[in-house]
């Protein structure tokens, strides 16, 4: 059931909140905890000198409303009515428009702004309608769509009452195969808990099918006969949090749309696709891109929002030398404390498991009450039961649990009600992540507030100590490369196995006949007829993953107590992480490999008690087989005026004179020993040569090539001017994951001296000082996938701004000599890799490489 | 480098094995051949712009497979086994008129496929639909060949039509995996199937209890019933491979031994049929060994028909039939012991289901699972129905002899000492 509406957005909001307290008293308590964590500064914006660096205040917005648009089913809106829905946001009333228009519509809005309603009033309408037709939504996450599953229940069943009502209604049957009572109207979860002997039911009743892309992937397309009863009347294709598809999973995604939409056409249906998705700085575009058709816009929330303070807290350095801070999470207890002790109710963001367990220990230790009452601080987390995350959801909306610690796992949709204050235990990621968080405190009028308490780690310092990056620029761009041909060849096999290709059918970007050729090759089809017949016993879906790098995977065994699976890890990375002696870590847990099977892909691990992590020396060589765009002067002076920086889509015959590059180059890279860096103080406390063999692929990549001139001019010696282009490089990567809004994984490094002086030693960890001396080292941020997937494209269009956030990532830092947030901890580099690093930076600053900041 | 050769870095990373080379330019049409028909035996069918091709045999009534004529299996007139009803009444009913109108009668068709893989899916076709019946007196086969995946539409058109005049359809394994692969690819093609609605005998189960139950596929069964041993069979494994090597080359000579194979299950399909319905037409006295006719009784008895069940366990428990006293064949007696006990509970008559525990106690060899039931269940018998403790009590004791787990001598222990307080009801703790 849902629980009773106060707007159109259907979230409970009245009527607990008066049980606890008067509106002015929350606000005076609100404003005090501010006050004291602000300690009266809130009119310095973005203070950098305090604790807290950055003070700002959202100011609230009315609610826009517009009348139902027609179409809209009276019965529906009966029961909207009934729950109190008298009319529509302006961008709900205007999502459904278009769905109902059929439409492609993708709506970006914040949290709790009544996003599900845009989907939701579409396809119950045409459904009451129209009772063969069909709706398939996709979800990231399988609490999601049980999230989803408890809401439209709800729905279906005052619809189906309405109906008894009526006088004329649609013919209702109750039904579900959980036996819970709805209307006529089935909604069925499907995946991979759906029992087996369920599954043929809801195939033949399921109005509503919510599933996800994993499970429509393996299980349902390659089964298409079977619900050709849904791909017949298919009207409807819901996307929720499409922002979680970008890169690797965004661009398997894509492919299986296409092969959906592949199926659709062979039944004679056309879906008209309805996107929500968290605030990113792209949403048209990414839909677009994954769904392949031309798609509507509603970004405009209509949703009325009540003020919200956003406050940046940097935990204060306690050893400057190695810029060691106080810990952020000790610093999220003190805050939340702060709110906690004036009645305020809040969620706290962790950013893993283990972390949310502390904090929850933490904070139950500061304000439960005795054994025996009510528990007013919960954890939450995946892996709890679903009937315990029930309840905490329940306690929150009802107002009896006073703080949740949770994971991303509520930051999703799922359905909280409002709170007042939100504290993130570190940078969420991304900007999208960190906005999509904060909003899970807000309420539609009065106050509310968010803290972000940024941890050491680099990307944390970067966003904490430049609050602009955060809040004037846009969000992130989500990227796909649906093209990228591992991920293609993968689909067409999907696809060649779902449905026979015809000699003139297309399917991407490519010459699908062309791959369905070299596919004959190895056997797997044949052309007969016109048609490419699948020639194999194999089920191609099962090879593929949509969430791994590649399907060629490491498995990490636990022999602790037998032999569990705990883990897996994608081909490339395998070495890195898994090489004999390597510390491996789940959820905070610590295992030690004992033996990898490098053949077998297997790693066997063995629990471990330890103070330290383990970090690979891992030596990459780059080399460029062929650059696509290259910019930047580079042979000259670098002190000259107005060199000529030839426009993008120029190619320049040597790719060494140029600053900025990027096109496909080759990666051989090989693990040759391990570190061992000490928790919290990341000191260097031992090492191991490793012999592993050596992995090779193609990908793309940017480079940045430092011209000899620049390195000429350096007064420093050649071993400090190594140490500069070790450190730039490091400091390189950070940025280029915020811009990009990738995981650190997605993206290797590697330098290297430029030309054939120096073919072996190309490394993340250095060169030789000599190689470096006389000729024009590279710095190469290499997608690290084979093919590559479409980051170095925008890193390249994006060069300006990479080499001036770098410069004012070092720059900024508080070290004396470099650490883990600017150029790499000290123990790394030597001494000057600080200085020189941006004494480079300043040289490429005045030949025009960088973006004025 | 161009596309292909960079697919071909994707499709085969390293160690590349041997490149079948690249086919020639635009579609060949290889696959269909001419040669197929001659070689094959079989006729084109044209559908559209494709076709498959039609492979009839017809098996007289004096062909022999195995230790069985043709002539001997095949059923009356009708074309039908009245006494399959009792495997599913269903089969042995009125054809349904919608049916009959359809020109169906009371025939049974036999259904055999031979697919493009196990897995299921889209992707797996069934390449070979082998499908027979009994016509006065001869066995006639018909198969369908799918030579391109573009004629699949028109093959199962005309499968459709062949099924279209059955009164009920007999497979081997058919509720799991034929029927289910067909039923795909008839959705495929958005056509009814015509097997819905159909009677189904699935002859995989009766085949389980009536012969070998740990080889329970169809060539054993045929070898260990029929006597039919098949020599240079195409093992099952291998046929989607010869089926890939013959669209690849258009060479159809790897199919034959796929075709043969295809028609011997057939005719094993419906000499089994033949032999079960013979079974259940005649009761235990057609039952050539113990087992059959153990097998024969659960039969019977899943049917309700529980004098004919108990006649069957009778002849299996007695000694009157083939088989020696092999440990098998004593493992048989026992069980149709105790299938005779546990029919004689269920209607109430313990003192003749007592004595059936008791003779499967007596057997020299019991098995030990079995010997431990019969001693439960007498237990019981003497001390509830027929207050008799001290026999009870001595085989408790027995069973408490040869209890191998902690529960079960546990428990029997409990049941001792229940026995003890019955068999001396006054306070006996004077030690």
């Amino acid at each position: 059931m849902l629980p009773s509406l106060d707007g159109p957005s259907g979230r409970l909001d009245l009527g607990r909140k008066a049980v606890r307290r008067t509106e002015p008293a929350r606000e005076m308590a609100l404003r005090s905890a501010l006050d004291r964590l602000t300690a009266g500064r809130q009119d310095r914006q973005d203070a950098p000198d305090g604790w807290v660096t950055a003070a700002r205040v959202l100011p609230a917005c009315a609610a826009e409303y517009a009348p139902f648009p027609a179409g809209v089913d009276p019965q529906l809106q009966e029961v909207l009515r009934k729950r109190g829905v008298e009319q529509l946001y302006t961008h709900q009333a205007a999502a459904i428009a278009y769905a109902l228009d059929g439409r492609h519509v993708v709506i970006t809005t914040p949290t709790a702004s009544g996003k599900t309603l845009c989907y939701n009033a579409p396809v119950l309408s045409t459904i009451l309608n129209n009772p063969a037709a069909r709706a398939l939504y996709l979800f990231p996450t399988k609490a999601l769509a049980q999230d989803q599953l408890a809401e439209l229940h709800g729905l279906a069943e005052l619809l189906s009452q309405e109906a008894g009502n009526g006088e004329q209604g649609p013919e209702i049957q109750a039904h579900g195969a959980d036996g819970q009572a709805s209307a006529g109207i089935g909604v069925f979860t499907y995946d991979g808990d759906t029992p087996q002997d369920a599954r043929k039911a809801i195939r033949n009743r399921a109005h509503i099918v919510l599933s996800n892309p994993d499970m429509l992937h393996s299980g349902v397309l390659p089964h298409h006969p079977r619900w050709a009863k849904l791909f017949e009347n298919l009207r409807y294709v819901v996307i929720d949090e499409l922002h979680a598809y970008r890169g690797v999973f965004g661009s398997h995604l894509a492919n299986v749309l296409r092969r959906l939409r592949r199926i659709c056409r062979h039944y004679g249906s056309a879906p008209t696709f309805i996107c929500s998705s968290a605030t990113i700085a792209n949403p048209r575009e990414l839909a677009e891109a994954l769904v392949e058709q031309p798609f509507e816009l509603v970004s405009e929330s209509g949703a009325p929002r009540g003020e919200k303070m956003f406050l940046f807290v940097n935990p204060p350095v306690v050893n400057r030398q190695l810029g060691i801070r106080r810990s952020y999470l000790s610093e999220t207890r003190r805050i939340a404390g702060e709110f906690l002790t004036r009645g305020l109710q809040l969620i706290v963001f962790a950013q893993s498991r283990l972390t949310t367990e502390i904090l929850t220990t933490y904070l139950k230790d500061d304000f439960e009450g005795p054994p025996g009452t009510r528990e007013r601080i919960r954890g939450y987390r995946g892996g709890y039961l679903p009937v315990r995350r029930r309840e905490i959801e329940k306690g929150l909306r009802e107002g009896s649990v006073a703080a949740v610690v949770s994971t991303n796992a509520l930051e999703l949709g799922i359905d909280i009600g409002a709170l007042d204050v939100c504290v993130m235990a570190g940078y969420p990621g991304t900007i999208a992540a960190t906005w999509q968080r904060a909003g899970r405190a807000g309420r539609r009028s009065g106050r509310s507030a968010a803290v972000l308490v940024a941890s050491s780690a680099p990307v944390n310092q970067f966003v904490v100590r430049h609050p602009a990056y955060f809040f004037d620029a846009s969000p992130e761009h989500a990227l796909v490369d649906p093209d990228n041909l591992h991920i293609l060849v993968d689909h067409v096999k999907c696809a060649a196995f779902e449905l026979p290709f015809t000699a003139a059918e297309q399917y991407g970007r490519h010459d699908v006949q062309e791959i369905l050729r070299v596919l004959a090759e190895s056997e797997l089809v044949h052309p007969v007829g016109t048609a490419w017949q699948w020639t194999s016993e194999s089920y191609p879906a099962d090879a593929v993953s949509l969430r791994s790098i590649s399907s060629d995977n490491f498995v990490v065994v636990d022999t602790t107590r037998g032999a569990d699976v705990i883990g897996e890890t994608s081909f490339t990375s395998g070495p890195a992480t898994l090489h004999e002696k390597a510390i491996y870590m789940v959820e905070g847990a610590l295992y030690q490999v004992e033996r990898l099977d490098f053949d077998g892909r297997k790693a066997y691990v063995r629990e471990i008690d330890c103070d330290y992590y383990t970090d690979a020396i891992t030596y990459t060589k780059v080399t460029v087989l062929e650059p696509f765009e290259t910019t930047g002067s580079g042979g000259g002076d670098p002190g000259s005026e107005g060199a000529a920086i030839p426009g993008p889509g120029s190619r320049a015959p040597d790719p060494g004179s140029r600053i900025h590059a990027h096109g496909e180059v080759h990666v051989s890279s090989r693990v040759v020993g391990f570190k061992k860096i000490k928790f919290y103080t990341n000191e260097n406390v031992g090492s191991g040569e490793l012999d592993l063999p050596e992995q090779q692929m193609h990908t793309t990549a940017y480079w940045l090539t430092v011209p000899a001139a620049v390195m000429a001019s350096l007064p420093y010696a050649p071993d400090d001017r190594r140490d500069g282009i070790v450190g730039l490089a490091f400091a390189m990567r950070q940025v280029a994951q915020l811009l990009l809004m990738c995981d650190r994984q997605d993206i290797g490094i590697s330098i290297d001296g430029g030309g054939a002086k120096d073919p072996g030693a190309g490394a993340e960890a250095a060169p030789s000082s000599e190689a470096l001396l006389d000729v024009e080292p590279r710095v190469f941020i290499y997608d690290n996938y084979p093919g590559g997937i479409g980051f170095s494209e925008p890193l390249f269009a994006m060069q300006g701004d990479l080499l001036a956030r770098t410069r004012g990532l070092v720059a900024g830092c508080e070290c004396d000599h470099g650490c883990p947030t600017c150029v790499g901890p000290l123990g790394n580099t030597g001494p000057l890799a600080k200085t020189v690093a941006l004494r480079i930076l300043d040289r490429l600053a005045v030949a025009g490489a960088l973006d004025v900041p | 480098m161009n596309l292909a050769e960079r697919l071909r870095n994707v499709v085969r990373p390293a160690g590349s094995p041997a490149v079948t080379p690249l086919p020639p330019p635009g579609f060949p049409s290889s696959a269909d051949a001419e040669s197929a028909a001659e070689v094959l035996g079989g006729q084109w069918r044209e559908w559209r712009d494709d076709r498959y091709l039609v492979v009839d045999r017809r098996y007289p009534p004096g062909h022999r497979h195995g230790r069985v004529a043709v002539a001997d299996s095949a059923p009356d007139a009708s074309g039908a086994w009245p006494a399959l009803g009792i495997l599913d009444p269903r089969v042995a009913g009125e054809v349904s008129p919608e049916r009959a109108n359809k020109g169906a009668d009371g025939r049974v068709v036999f259904l055999d496929l031979e697919t493009t893989g196990l897995s299921g899916g889209a992707g797996t076709y069934a390449f070979l639909v082998g499908c027979g019946w009994f016509d006065a007196g001869t066995f006639q086969v018909r198969q369908f060949l799918l030579t391109g995946c573009a004629a699949e539409r028109g093959l199962l058109e005309a499968v459709g039509e062949t099924v279209a005049g059955a009164g009920a359809i007999a497979t081997y394994n058919g509720k799991t995996f034929d029927l289910p692969i067909m039923q795909t690819r008839f959705l495929l093609h958005r056509m009814a199937a015509p097997f819905e609605g159909l009677p189904h005998v699935d002859l995989l189960h009766p085949a389980r209890r009536l012969w070998k139950p740990e080889e329970a596929g169809l060539t054993a069964v045929d070898a260990a019933v029929l006597g039919h041993v098949r020599e240079n069979d195409v093992p099952g494994f291998e046929i989607p491979s010869r089926y890939f090597r013959y669209v690849r080359s258009g060479d159809p000579a790897p199919l034959q031994a796929v075709l043969e194979h295809n028609r011997l299950d057939l005719l094993s399909l419906a000499m089994l049929t033949s032999r079960i319905a013979r079974l259940l037409e005649h009761g235990p006295d057609a039952a050539a060994t113990a087992r059959e006719a153990l097998g024969l009784g659960r039969l019977y008895e899943r049917r309700g028909m529980l004098a004919e069940a108990r006649a069957c366990f009778v002849r299996a428990a007695g000694s009157g039939l083939p088989g020696g006293a092999t440990a098998d064949e004593m493992l048989t007696r026992a069980e149709a012991l105790r299938a005779s006990a546990l029919l004689y509970r269920r209607t109430r008559a313990h003192e003749a289901a007592a004595e059936r525990w008791q003779r499967l106690l007596d057997l020299p060899a019991c098995p030990p699972h079995l010997a431990r039931e019969a001693r439960e269940a007498l237990a019981v018998h003497y001390e509830h129905r027929l207050r008799d403790f001290r026999s009870a009590r001595r085989l408790a004791v027995e069973s408490l002899q040869v209890s191998s787990t902690a529960v079960r001598v546990h428990a029997t222990q409990h049941r001792l000492a229940r026995l003890d307080r019955k068999l001396n009801p006054a306070p006996a703790s004077f030690f």
